[in-house]
Protein backbone atom coordinates (compact mmCIF):
# COMPACT_ATOMS: atom_id res chain seq x y z
CA UNK A 1 0.00 0.00 0.00
CA UNK A 2 1.37 3.41 -0.34
CA UNK A 3 0.13 6.91 0.88
CA UNK A 4 -2.42 8.31 -0.64
CA UNK A 5 -3.36 6.91 -3.84
CA UNK A 6 -5.69 9.82 -4.74
CA UNK A 7 -4.65 13.10 -6.53
CA UNK A 8 -2.42 13.80 -3.04
CA UNK A 9 -0.32 11.17 -3.93
CA UNK A 10 3.39 12.48 -2.95
CA UNK A 11 5.96 12.15 -5.21
CA UNK A 12 8.38 9.21 -4.98
CA UNK A 13 12.34 10.23 -4.06
CA UNK A 14 14.04 11.09 -7.31
CA UNK A 15 16.28 7.90 -6.08
CA UNK A 16 13.81 5.63 -6.89
CA UNK A 17 14.68 4.17 -3.19
CA UNK A 18 11.72 4.90 -0.66
CA UNK A 19 12.65 5.69 2.75
CA UNK A 20 10.89 3.26 4.27
CA UNK A 21 9.41 0.02 2.84
CA UNK A 22 7.17 -3.06 4.24
CA UNK A 23 6.67 -5.87 1.49
CA UNK A 24 4.62 -8.57 2.01
CA UNK A 25 5.34 -8.78 5.78
CA UNK A 26 4.73 -11.30 8.53
CA UNK A 27 5.99 -10.95 11.58
CA UNK A 28 5.16 -12.22 15.40
CA UNK A 29 6.42 -13.46 18.18
CA UNK A 30 7.46 -17.60 18.47
CA UNK A 31 4.30 -18.92 19.34
CA UNK A 32 1.91 -16.00 17.83
CA UNK A 33 1.97 -14.81 14.59
CA UNK A 34 0.97 -10.79 14.92
CA UNK A 35 1.34 -9.07 11.04
CA UNK A 36 -0.31 -10.58 8.49
CA UNK A 37 1.05 -9.47 4.24
CA UNK A 38 1.98 -5.67 5.48
CA UNK A 39 2.73 -3.98 2.74
CA UNK A 40 3.91 -0.27 2.50
CA UNK A 41 6.30 2.40 1.63
CA UNK A 42 7.07 5.58 2.86
CA UNK A 43 8.38 7.98 0.05
CA UNK A 44 8.56 11.63 1.46
CA UNK A 45 9.17 13.18 4.70
CA UNK A 46 6.46 13.24 7.03
CA UNK A 47 4.77 12.41 10.33
CA UNK A 48 3.03 8.90 9.44
CA UNK A 49 0.65 8.15 12.68
CA UNK A 50 0.37 4.10 13.62
CA UNK A 51 -3.27 3.71 14.61
CA UNK A 52 -4.97 0.40 15.96
CA UNK A 53 -6.86 -0.63 18.61
CA UNK A 54 -4.51 -2.43 21.30
CA UNK A 55 -3.05 -5.94 20.11
CA UNK A 56 -3.43 -4.29 16.50
CA UNK A 57 0.08 -5.32 15.85
CA UNK A 58 1.41 -1.43 15.88
CA UNK A 59 4.40 -2.23 18.52
CA UNK A 60 5.27 -5.38 16.67
CA UNK A 61 5.09 -3.46 13.59
CA UNK A 62 7.61 -0.80 15.07
CA UNK A 63 9.87 -3.62 16.50
CA UNK A 64 10.09 -5.33 13.05
CA UNK A 65 10.90 -2.05 11.16
CA UNK A 66 13.30 -1.57 13.77
CA UNK A 67 14.83 -4.91 12.87
CA UNK A 68 14.51 -6.18 16.30
CA UNK A 69 12.29 -8.96 15.09
CA UNK A 70 12.60 -10.58 11.91
CA UNK A 71 9.84 -11.10 9.17
CA UNK A 72 8.77 -14.85 9.00
CA UNK A 73 7.67 -13.72 5.27
CA UNK A 74 8.41 -10.68 3.40
CA UNK A 75 10.70 -7.66 3.47
CA UNK A 76 11.71 -4.53 4.99
CA UNK A 77 13.85 -2.15 3.22
CA UNK A 78 15.54 1.30 4.53
CA UNK A 79 16.67 3.92 1.93
CA UNK A 80 16.08 0.65 -0.42
CA UNK A 81 18.55 -2.14 1.51
CA UNK A 82 17.57 -4.60 3.54
CA UNK A 83 16.78 -3.86 7.20
CA UNK A 84 19.43 -6.21 8.68
CA UNK A 85 22.13 -4.65 7.59
CA UNK A 86 23.97 -2.52 9.89
CA UNK A 87 23.79 0.41 7.25
CA UNK A 88 20.03 0.19 7.91
CA UNK A 89 19.49 0.43 10.87
CA UNK A 90 21.85 2.84 11.10
CA UNK A 91 19.47 5.32 9.25
CA UNK A 92 16.97 4.81 12.42
CA UNK A 93 15.96 5.72 15.58
CA UNK A 94 14.34 3.75 17.53
CA UNK A 95 11.54 4.55 20.52
CA UNK A 96 9.58 1.70 22.43
CA UNK A 97 6.82 2.51 24.56
CA UNK A 98 9.19 1.63 27.57
CA UNK A 99 11.83 3.96 28.39
CA UNK A 100 14.51 1.74 28.08
CA UNK A 101 17.08 4.00 30.98
CA UNK A 102 19.67 1.84 32.60
CA UNK A 103 19.36 1.56 36.08
CA UNK A 104 22.31 2.02 38.43
CA UNK A 105 23.16 5.87 36.41
CA UNK A 106 23.04 9.02 36.44
CA UNK A 107 21.04 11.07 33.86
CA UNK A 108 23.81 12.48 31.99
CA UNK A 109 25.73 9.04 32.33
CA UNK A 110 22.60 7.11 30.97
CA UNK A 111 22.69 9.64 27.81
CA UNK A 112 26.43 9.04 27.84
CA UNK A 113 25.68 5.04 27.25
CA UNK A 114 23.20 5.72 24.50
CA UNK A 115 25.33 8.17 23.18
CA UNK A 116 28.52 5.34 23.09
CA UNK A 117 25.84 3.60 20.80
CA UNK A 118 25.10 6.22 19.02
CA UNK A 119 28.95 6.98 17.96
CA UNK A 120 27.97 11.03 19.88
CA UNK A 121 29.97 13.21 21.79
CA UNK A 122 30.00 14.48 25.60
CA UNK A 123 28.96 17.77 23.30
CA UNK A 124 26.00 16.49 21.73
CA UNK A 125 24.64 15.07 25.48
CA UNK A 126 25.60 18.30 26.89
CA UNK A 127 23.31 19.62 24.49
CA UNK A 128 20.28 17.66 24.51
CA UNK A 129 20.22 18.30 28.25
CA UNK A 130 19.35 21.70 27.67
CA UNK A 131 17.17 20.87 24.48
CA UNK A 132 14.96 18.75 26.31
CA UNK A 133 14.95 20.78 29.84
CA UNK A 134 16.53 18.42 31.72
CA UNK A 135 19.66 19.74 32.67
CA UNK A 136 18.68 20.13 36.21
CA UNK A 137 18.21 16.41 36.48
CA UNK A 138 21.81 15.78 35.03
CA UNK A 139 23.10 14.56 37.67
CA UNK A 140 19.94 12.52 39.31
CA UNK A 141 20.15 8.81 39.04
CA UNK A 142 17.53 7.43 36.82
CA UNK A 143 15.98 5.24 39.16
CA UNK A 144 14.82 8.48 41.93
CA UNK A 145 12.97 10.06 38.73
CA UNK A 146 9.43 9.91 37.89
CA UNK A 147 7.68 8.19 34.99
CA UNK A 148 7.17 11.60 33.36
CA UNK A 149 10.91 12.46 34.03
CA UNK A 150 11.90 9.17 32.86
CA UNK A 151 9.86 9.76 29.73
CA UNK A 152 11.62 13.02 28.77
CA UNK A 153 15.48 11.50 29.38
CA UNK A 154 14.37 8.64 27.37
CA UNK A 155 13.11 10.76 24.19
CA UNK A 156 16.26 13.16 24.55
CA UNK A 157 18.18 9.92 23.30
CA UNK A 158 16.65 10.56 20.15
CA UNK A 159 18.11 14.34 19.63
CA UNK A 160 21.67 12.72 20.26
CA UNK A 161 22.35 12.12 16.74
CA UNK A 162 20.36 12.56 13.52
CA UNK A 163 18.60 9.86 11.79
CA UNK A 164 16.58 9.90 8.02
CA UNK A 165 13.94 7.68 9.78
CA UNK A 166 12.31 8.22 13.62
CA UNK A 167 10.20 5.22 14.75
CA UNK A 168 8.56 6.50 17.99
CA UNK A 169 6.04 4.03 19.81
CA UNK A 170 3.75 6.24 22.07
CA UNK A 171 6.63 9.09 22.86
CA UNK A 172 4.16 11.47 24.88
CA UNK A 173 2.26 8.81 27.48
CA UNK A 174 3.31 9.29 30.54
CA UNK A 175 3.97 13.05 30.17
CA UNK A 176 2.02 15.85 31.12
CA UNK A 177 0.02 17.71 28.72
CA UNK A 178 3.07 20.61 28.67
CA UNK A 179 5.46 18.59 27.76
CA UNK A 180 3.77 16.66 26.22
CA UNK A 181 2.94 19.98 23.78
CA UNK A 182 6.71 20.76 23.82
CA UNK A 183 8.17 17.41 22.81
CA UNK A 184 5.37 17.53 20.00
CA UNK A 185 6.90 20.58 18.63
CA UNK A 186 10.13 18.85 18.80
CA UNK A 187 8.88 16.18 16.62
CA UNK A 188 6.95 18.54 14.69
CA UNK A 189 10.39 20.20 13.79
CA UNK A 190 12.17 16.90 13.22
CA UNK A 191 9.46 16.03 10.69
CA UNK A 192 10.58 18.48 8.13
CA UNK A 193 12.97 16.50 6.32
CA UNK A 194 12.91 13.33 8.15
CA UNK A 195 10.53 10.30 8.54
CA UNK A 196 8.81 9.55 11.67
CA UNK A 197 6.22 6.64 12.17
CA UNK A 198 4.26 7.60 15.54
CA UNK A 199 2.35 5.30 17.13
CA UNK A 200 -0.38 7.07 19.89
CA UNK A 201 -3.41 6.20 21.81
CA UNK A 202 -4.17 9.87 21.76
CA UNK A 203 -6.70 10.74 19.25
CA UNK A 204 -7.02 14.81 18.97
CA UNK A 205 -2.43 14.18 18.82
CA UNK A 206 -2.85 12.09 16.04
CA UNK A 207 -4.97 14.39 14.42
CA UNK A 208 -2.29 17.08 15.62
CA UNK A 209 0.59 15.86 15.00
CA UNK A 210 -0.13 13.46 11.72
CA UNK A 211 0.04 14.08 7.91
CA UNK A 212 -0.25 10.51 7.32
CA UNK A 213 -2.01 7.78 8.97
CA UNK A 214 -1.69 3.95 9.14
CA UNK A 215 -4.43 1.70 10.29
CA UNK A 216 -3.54 -1.34 11.89
CA UNK A 217 -6.63 -4.05 12.57
CA UNK A 218 -5.56 -7.52 13.71
CA UNK A 219 -2.19 -7.79 12.75
CA UNK A 220 -3.59 -6.36 8.62
CA UNK A 221 -2.71 -2.63 7.76
CA UNK A 222 -6.35 -1.28 6.58
CA UNK A 223 -5.36 2.15 5.96
CA UNK A 224 -2.51 4.09 4.61
CA UNK A 225 -3.62 7.82 3.57
CA UNK A 226 -3.29 11.54 4.38
CA UNK A 227 -4.78 12.59 7.60
CA UNK A 228 -7.25 14.68 5.71
CA UNK A 229 -8.57 12.26 3.05
CA UNK A 230 -10.00 10.66 6.02
CA UNK A 231 -14.13 9.86 6.42
CA UNK A 232 -15.94 11.85 8.58
CA UNK A 233 -13.31 14.97 9.29
CA UNK A 234 -15.82 16.70 12.21
CA UNK A 235 -15.15 16.32 15.85
CA UNK A 236 -18.13 16.57 18.28
CA UNK A 237 -16.96 18.81 21.59
CA UNK A 238 -18.97 18.89 24.21
CA UNK A 239 -19.23 21.90 26.91
CA UNK A 240 -20.66 21.16 30.15
CA UNK A 241 -21.27 24.60 32.21
CA UNK A 242 -21.63 25.60 35.92
CA UNK A 243 -25.26 27.26 35.40
CA UNK A 244 -27.51 27.01 32.41
CA UNK A 245 -26.55 29.40 29.18
CA UNK A 246 -28.71 31.43 27.19
CA UNK A 247 -26.22 31.40 24.39
CA UNK A 248 -26.28 27.35 24.29
CA UNK A 249 -30.03 27.19 23.72
CA UNK A 250 -29.79 26.40 19.94
CA UNK A 251 -27.09 23.91 20.83
CA UNK A 252 -27.93 19.98 20.92
CA UNK A 253 -27.77 18.44 23.94
CA UNK A 254 -26.48 14.77 25.44
CA UNK A 255 -26.87 14.46 28.76
CA UNK A 256 -25.04 17.23 31.01
CA UNK A 257 -23.30 18.68 27.80
CA UNK A 258 -24.11 20.69 25.28
CA UNK A 259 -22.64 19.61 22.02
CA UNK A 260 -20.54 21.94 18.84
CA UNK A 261 -19.08 19.76 15.85
CA UNK A 262 -15.98 21.67 14.72
CA UNK A 263 -13.36 21.04 12.05
CA UNK A 264 -10.59 20.55 14.05
CA UNK A 265 -9.12 20.72 17.53
CA UNK A 266 -7.32 23.60 16.81
CA UNK A 267 -10.87 25.51 16.88
CA UNK A 268 -11.39 24.40 20.81
CA UNK A 269 -9.45 27.48 22.20
CA UNK A 270 -11.24 30.26 19.80
CA UNK A 271 -14.54 28.35 20.95
CA UNK A 272 -13.69 28.79 24.30
CA UNK A 273 -12.92 32.31 24.35
CA UNK A 274 -15.97 33.37 22.15
CA UNK A 275 -18.15 31.03 24.99
CA UNK A 276 -16.17 33.21 27.64
CA UNK A 277 -17.05 36.34 25.65
CA UNK A 278 -20.56 35.70 26.25
CA UNK A 279 -20.70 35.18 29.56
CA UNK A 280 -21.08 31.59 29.85
CA UNK A 281 -19.57 29.91 32.65
CA UNK A 282 -17.27 26.63 31.59
CA UNK A 283 -17.28 23.54 33.96
CA UNK A 284 -15.38 20.89 31.27
CA UNK A 285 -14.74 21.35 27.72
CA UNK A 286 -13.84 17.33 26.07
CA UNK A 287 -14.12 15.48 23.21
CA UNK A 288 -16.99 13.54 22.27
CA UNK A 289 -16.45 12.14 19.06
CA UNK A 290 -13.28 11.93 16.90
CA UNK A 291 -13.22 10.64 13.33
CA UNK A 292 -10.31 8.54 14.35
CA UNK A 293 -11.96 6.48 16.48
CA UNK A 294 -13.51 4.35 13.72
CA UNK A 295 -9.85 3.12 13.18
CA UNK A 296 -10.07 1.23 16.35
CA UNK A 297 -13.34 -0.27 15.45
CA UNK B 1 22.24 9.30 5.61
CA UNK B 2 25.11 8.11 7.58
CA UNK B 3 27.40 5.55 7.54
CA UNK B 4 28.04 2.28 9.16
CA UNK B 5 30.55 1.88 11.96
CA UNK B 6 31.91 -0.42 14.68
CA UNK B 7 29.30 -0.79 17.71
CA UNK B 8 30.79 -0.47 20.43
CA UNK B 9 31.27 -3.42 22.99
CA UNK B 10 29.76 -1.73 26.26
CA UNK B 11 31.97 -3.64 28.19
CA UNK B 12 33.29 -0.68 30.62
CA UNK B 13 30.09 0.46 30.81
CA UNK B 14 28.48 -2.81 32.10
CA UNK B 15 31.22 -3.25 34.36
CA UNK B 16 31.12 -0.16 36.06
CA UNK B 17 26.97 -0.50 36.23
CA UNK B 18 27.64 -3.79 37.92
CA UNK B 19 29.78 -1.98 40.07
CA UNK B 20 26.87 0.27 40.99
CA UNK B 21 23.85 -2.30 40.60
CA UNK B 22 25.19 -4.99 42.70
CA UNK B 23 27.08 -2.52 45.55
CA UNK B 24 25.43 -3.82 48.73
CA UNK B 25 26.05 -7.76 47.88
CA UNK B 26 29.88 -6.67 46.69
CA UNK B 27 30.41 -4.30 49.37
CA UNK B 28 29.37 -7.31 52.01
CA UNK B 29 30.85 -9.57 50.42
CA UNK B 30 34.20 -7.83 50.47
CA UNK B 31 33.43 -7.01 54.45
CA UNK B 32 32.90 -10.45 55.10
CA UNK B 33 35.60 -11.96 53.46
CA UNK B 34 38.71 -9.25 54.66
CA UNK B 35 37.57 -10.26 58.02
CA UNK B 36 37.32 -14.08 57.60
CA UNK B 37 40.22 -14.25 55.82
CA UNK B 38 42.23 -12.07 58.64
CA UNK B 39 40.63 -14.01 60.99
CA UNK B 40 41.48 -17.31 59.53
CA UNK B 41 45.27 -15.66 58.51
CA UNK B 42 46.19 -15.01 62.65
CA UNK B 43 44.77 -18.79 63.20
CA UNK B 44 47.50 -19.97 60.71
CA UNK B 45 47.91 -23.70 59.53
CA UNK B 46 44.85 -25.45 59.27
CA UNK B 47 43.05 -22.73 59.62
CA UNK B 48 44.23 -20.51 56.94
CA UNK B 49 43.23 -23.38 54.26
CA UNK B 50 39.81 -23.32 55.70
CA UNK B 51 39.95 -19.62 54.64
CA UNK B 52 40.99 -20.49 51.24
CA UNK B 53 38.42 -23.29 51.02
CA UNK B 54 35.54 -21.15 51.49
CA UNK B 55 36.26 -17.98 49.69
CA UNK B 56 34.46 -18.92 46.51
CA UNK B 57 31.18 -18.39 48.53
CA UNK B 58 31.98 -15.09 48.92
CA UNK B 59 33.24 -14.69 45.86
CA UNK B 60 29.65 -16.05 44.31
CA UNK B 61 27.64 -13.74 46.37
CA UNK B 62 29.17 -10.73 45.57
CA UNK B 63 29.92 -11.81 41.65
CA UNK B 64 26.05 -11.43 40.88
CA UNK B 65 26.42 -7.32 39.80
CA UNK B 66 26.75 -8.91 35.97
CA UNK B 67 23.22 -10.69 36.26
CA UNK B 68 22.23 -8.03 38.24
CA UNK B 69 22.65 -5.71 35.18
CA UNK B 70 21.31 -7.81 32.85
CA UNK B 71 18.49 -8.50 34.73
CA UNK B 72 17.47 -5.34 35.33
CA UNK B 73 18.17 -4.40 31.85
CA UNK B 74 15.41 -6.57 30.57
CA UNK B 75 12.84 -5.24 32.55
CA UNK B 76 13.57 -1.32 31.79
CA UNK B 77 13.52 -2.26 28.24
CA UNK B 78 17.20 -1.20 27.92
CA UNK B 79 18.18 -5.01 26.01
CA UNK B 80 15.10 -3.93 23.35
CA UNK B 81 17.24 -0.71 22.59
CA UNK B 82 20.60 -2.24 22.55
CA UNK B 83 19.19 -4.87 19.72
CA UNK B 84 17.47 -2.52 18.18
CA UNK B 85 21.31 -0.95 17.28
CA UNK B 86 22.60 -4.09 16.53
CA UNK B 87 24.14 -5.29 19.25
CA UNK B 88 23.95 -9.24 19.39
CA UNK B 89 22.31 -10.86 22.72
CA UNK B 90 25.62 -13.10 22.94
CA UNK B 91 27.86 -9.89 23.44
CA UNK B 92 25.70 -9.06 25.94
CA UNK B 93 26.25 -12.30 27.68
CA UNK B 94 30.31 -11.95 27.80
CA UNK B 95 29.69 -8.34 29.01
CA UNK B 96 27.75 -9.68 32.01
CA UNK B 97 30.54 -12.63 32.68
CA UNK B 98 33.65 -10.28 32.19
CA UNK B 99 31.39 -7.91 35.17
CA UNK B 100 31.31 -10.64 37.12
CA UNK B 101 34.78 -11.68 36.76
CA UNK B 102 35.76 -8.38 38.06
CA UNK B 103 33.76 -8.44 40.96
CA UNK B 104 35.50 -11.91 41.96
CA UNK B 105 38.96 -10.09 41.24
CA UNK B 106 38.07 -7.34 43.63
CA UNK B 107 36.97 -9.89 46.17
CA UNK B 108 39.77 -12.49 46.08
CA UNK B 109 42.45 -9.61 46.05
CA UNK B 110 40.96 -8.54 49.34
CA UNK B 111 40.59 -12.26 50.50
CA UNK B 112 43.89 -13.22 49.55
CA UNK B 113 45.66 -10.46 50.39
CA UNK B 114 44.22 -10.23 54.22
CA UNK B 115 44.83 -14.17 54.39
CA UNK B 116 47.96 -14.29 53.51
CA UNK B 117 48.88 -10.63 54.96
CA UNK B 118 47.53 -11.77 58.31
CA UNK B 119 49.22 -15.50 58.16
CA UNK B 120 52.56 -14.02 57.47
CA UNK B 121 52.29 -11.13 59.64
CA UNK B 122 51.60 -13.59 62.40
CA UNK B 123 54.80 -15.26 61.62
CA UNK B 124 53.34 -18.48 60.50
CA UNK B 125 55.68 -20.08 58.53
CA UNK B 126 54.89 -20.54 54.56
CA UNK B 127 53.46 -23.49 53.31
CA UNK B 128 53.57 -25.28 49.77
CA UNK B 129 50.21 -26.76 49.85
CA UNK B 130 48.25 -23.31 50.34
CA UNK B 131 49.83 -22.30 47.17
CA UNK B 132 48.10 -25.30 45.75
CA UNK B 133 44.83 -24.40 47.25
CA UNK B 134 44.91 -21.10 46.37
CA UNK B 135 45.93 -22.00 42.94
CA UNK B 136 44.08 -25.46 42.33
CA UNK B 137 40.75 -24.51 43.60
CA UNK B 138 40.47 -21.09 45.13
CA UNK B 139 40.81 -18.69 42.27
CA UNK B 140 39.82 -21.37 39.42
CA UNK B 141 36.70 -21.97 41.44
CA UNK B 142 35.60 -18.38 42.42
CA UNK B 143 35.86 -17.32 38.70
CA UNK B 144 34.38 -20.81 37.10
CA UNK B 145 31.37 -20.83 39.58
CA UNK B 146 30.76 -17.00 39.28
CA UNK B 147 30.82 -17.29 35.49
CA UNK B 148 27.54 -20.28 35.41
CA UNK B 149 25.97 -18.72 38.06
CA UNK B 150 26.18 -15.51 35.97
CA UNK B 151 25.05 -17.50 32.47
CA UNK B 152 22.41 -19.46 33.97
CA UNK B 153 21.04 -15.94 35.66
CA UNK B 154 21.48 -14.30 32.03
CA UNK B 155 19.48 -17.80 30.26
CA UNK B 156 16.98 -17.93 32.90
CA UNK B 157 16.21 -14.31 32.84
CA UNK B 158 16.52 -14.52 29.05
CA UNK B 159 13.94 -17.07 29.21
CA UNK B 160 11.37 -16.59 31.95
CA UNK B 161 8.61 -13.80 32.31
CA UNK B 162 10.19 -10.77 33.52
CA UNK B 163 10.51 -10.89 37.23
CA UNK B 164 11.71 -8.37 40.17
CA UNK B 165 13.59 -8.98 43.14
CA UNK B 166 13.77 -12.27 45.19
CA UNK B 167 10.96 -13.50 42.92
CA UNK B 168 13.01 -13.39 39.74
CA UNK B 169 15.47 -15.88 38.59
CA UNK B 170 18.25 -13.64 40.82
CA UNK B 171 16.42 -15.21 44.08
CA UNK B 172 18.19 -18.54 43.63
CA UNK B 173 21.50 -17.23 41.47
CA UNK B 174 23.75 -17.77 44.40
CA UNK B 175 22.52 -21.11 44.83
CA UNK B 176 23.43 -22.11 41.82
CA UNK B 177 27.26 -20.53 41.84
CA UNK B 178 27.79 -22.90 45.34
CA UNK B 179 26.50 -26.05 43.89
CA UNK B 180 29.48 -26.38 41.61
CA UNK B 181 31.70 -24.81 44.74
CA UNK B 182 30.16 -27.39 46.95
CA UNK B 183 30.35 -30.45 44.93
CA UNK B 184 34.39 -30.00 44.39
CA UNK B 185 34.97 -29.29 47.62
CA UNK B 186 33.30 -32.26 48.79
CA UNK B 187 35.24 -34.02 45.73
CA UNK B 188 38.40 -32.31 47.58
CA UNK B 189 37.83 -33.30 50.64
CA UNK B 190 36.77 -36.77 50.07
CA UNK B 191 38.96 -38.16 47.52
CA UNK B 192 42.11 -39.74 48.78
CA UNK B 193 44.44 -37.25 49.54
CA UNK B 194 47.06 -38.52 46.49
CA UNK B 195 45.07 -37.76 43.73
CA UNK B 196 42.66 -34.74 45.15
CA UNK B 197 44.73 -32.10 43.09
CA UNK B 198 43.99 -34.29 40.00
CA UNK B 199 40.03 -34.96 40.85
CA UNK B 200 39.72 -31.54 41.68
CA UNK B 201 41.24 -30.08 38.03
CA UNK B 202 39.47 -32.87 36.45
CA UNK B 203 36.06 -31.42 37.96
CA UNK B 204 37.05 -27.60 36.95
CA UNK B 205 38.00 -29.01 33.77
CA UNK B 206 34.01 -30.58 33.33
CA UNK B 207 32.63 -27.08 34.50
CA UNK B 208 34.63 -25.33 32.28
CA UNK B 209 33.44 -27.38 29.70
CA UNK B 210 30.36 -26.91 30.57
CA UNK B 211 30.44 -23.05 30.33
CA UNK B 212 31.70 -23.18 26.92
CA UNK B 213 28.86 -25.33 25.56
CA UNK B 214 26.45 -23.19 27.21
CA UNK B 215 28.75 -20.05 25.96
CA UNK B 216 28.11 -21.57 22.05
CA UNK B 217 24.58 -21.88 21.99
CA UNK B 218 23.73 -18.12 23.77
CA UNK B 219 21.43 -17.64 20.32
CA UNK B 220 19.18 -20.58 21.11
CA UNK B 221 19.05 -19.42 25.17
CA UNK B 222 18.80 -15.60 24.31
CA UNK B 223 16.54 -15.33 21.48
CA UNK B 224 15.80 -11.52 20.77
CA UNK B 225 11.93 -11.83 21.33
CA UNK B 226 12.52 -12.76 24.63
CA UNK B 227 14.61 -9.85 25.56
CA UNK B 228 11.56 -7.23 24.48
CA UNK B 229 10.00 -5.37 26.80
CA UNK B 230 6.30 -6.14 27.52
CA UNK B 231 4.31 -5.36 24.99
Amino acid sequence: MTAGSGPDTPPALETGASYLACRGVDSGYRDRPVLHGVSFSIDRPAIYVVLGPNGAGKTTLFRTVAGILRPTAGEVFVGGAPIDRQSSRDQMHYLSHMDGMPDGLTVREGLEFYASIERATPADVDRVLDQLEIRPLADSYISKLSAGQRKRVSIARIFLVERSIYLLDEPTANLDPKVAREIRALILKLSQDRVVLYSSHNLFEAREIGQYVLALKEGRLTLFDRMENLRGTHFIIGVRTLEPAAALAQWERRGDYYLKEISGPDQVPGLIQELEREGVRLREVREMENPLEELFT
Amino acid sequence: MSTPSALPTLLSTTVRRSLVVGRVSLAISCFMVVIYSAGFGFGGGVLISIGAYILPIFSVAGGIGGALVYSNDRLKGVLEYVVAYGIRPGRLLVNAVVASAVQVTIILGLGIGAGVATYRLSGHPFVPALDLVLLGYTVPMSYLSAALMTTVGVYWTSLASPRSGMNSPLGVLPMIGLVPTGAVLILALAAPPAHAAQLVAAAELAIFIVLMVLWTRSERFMPTERLLSPG
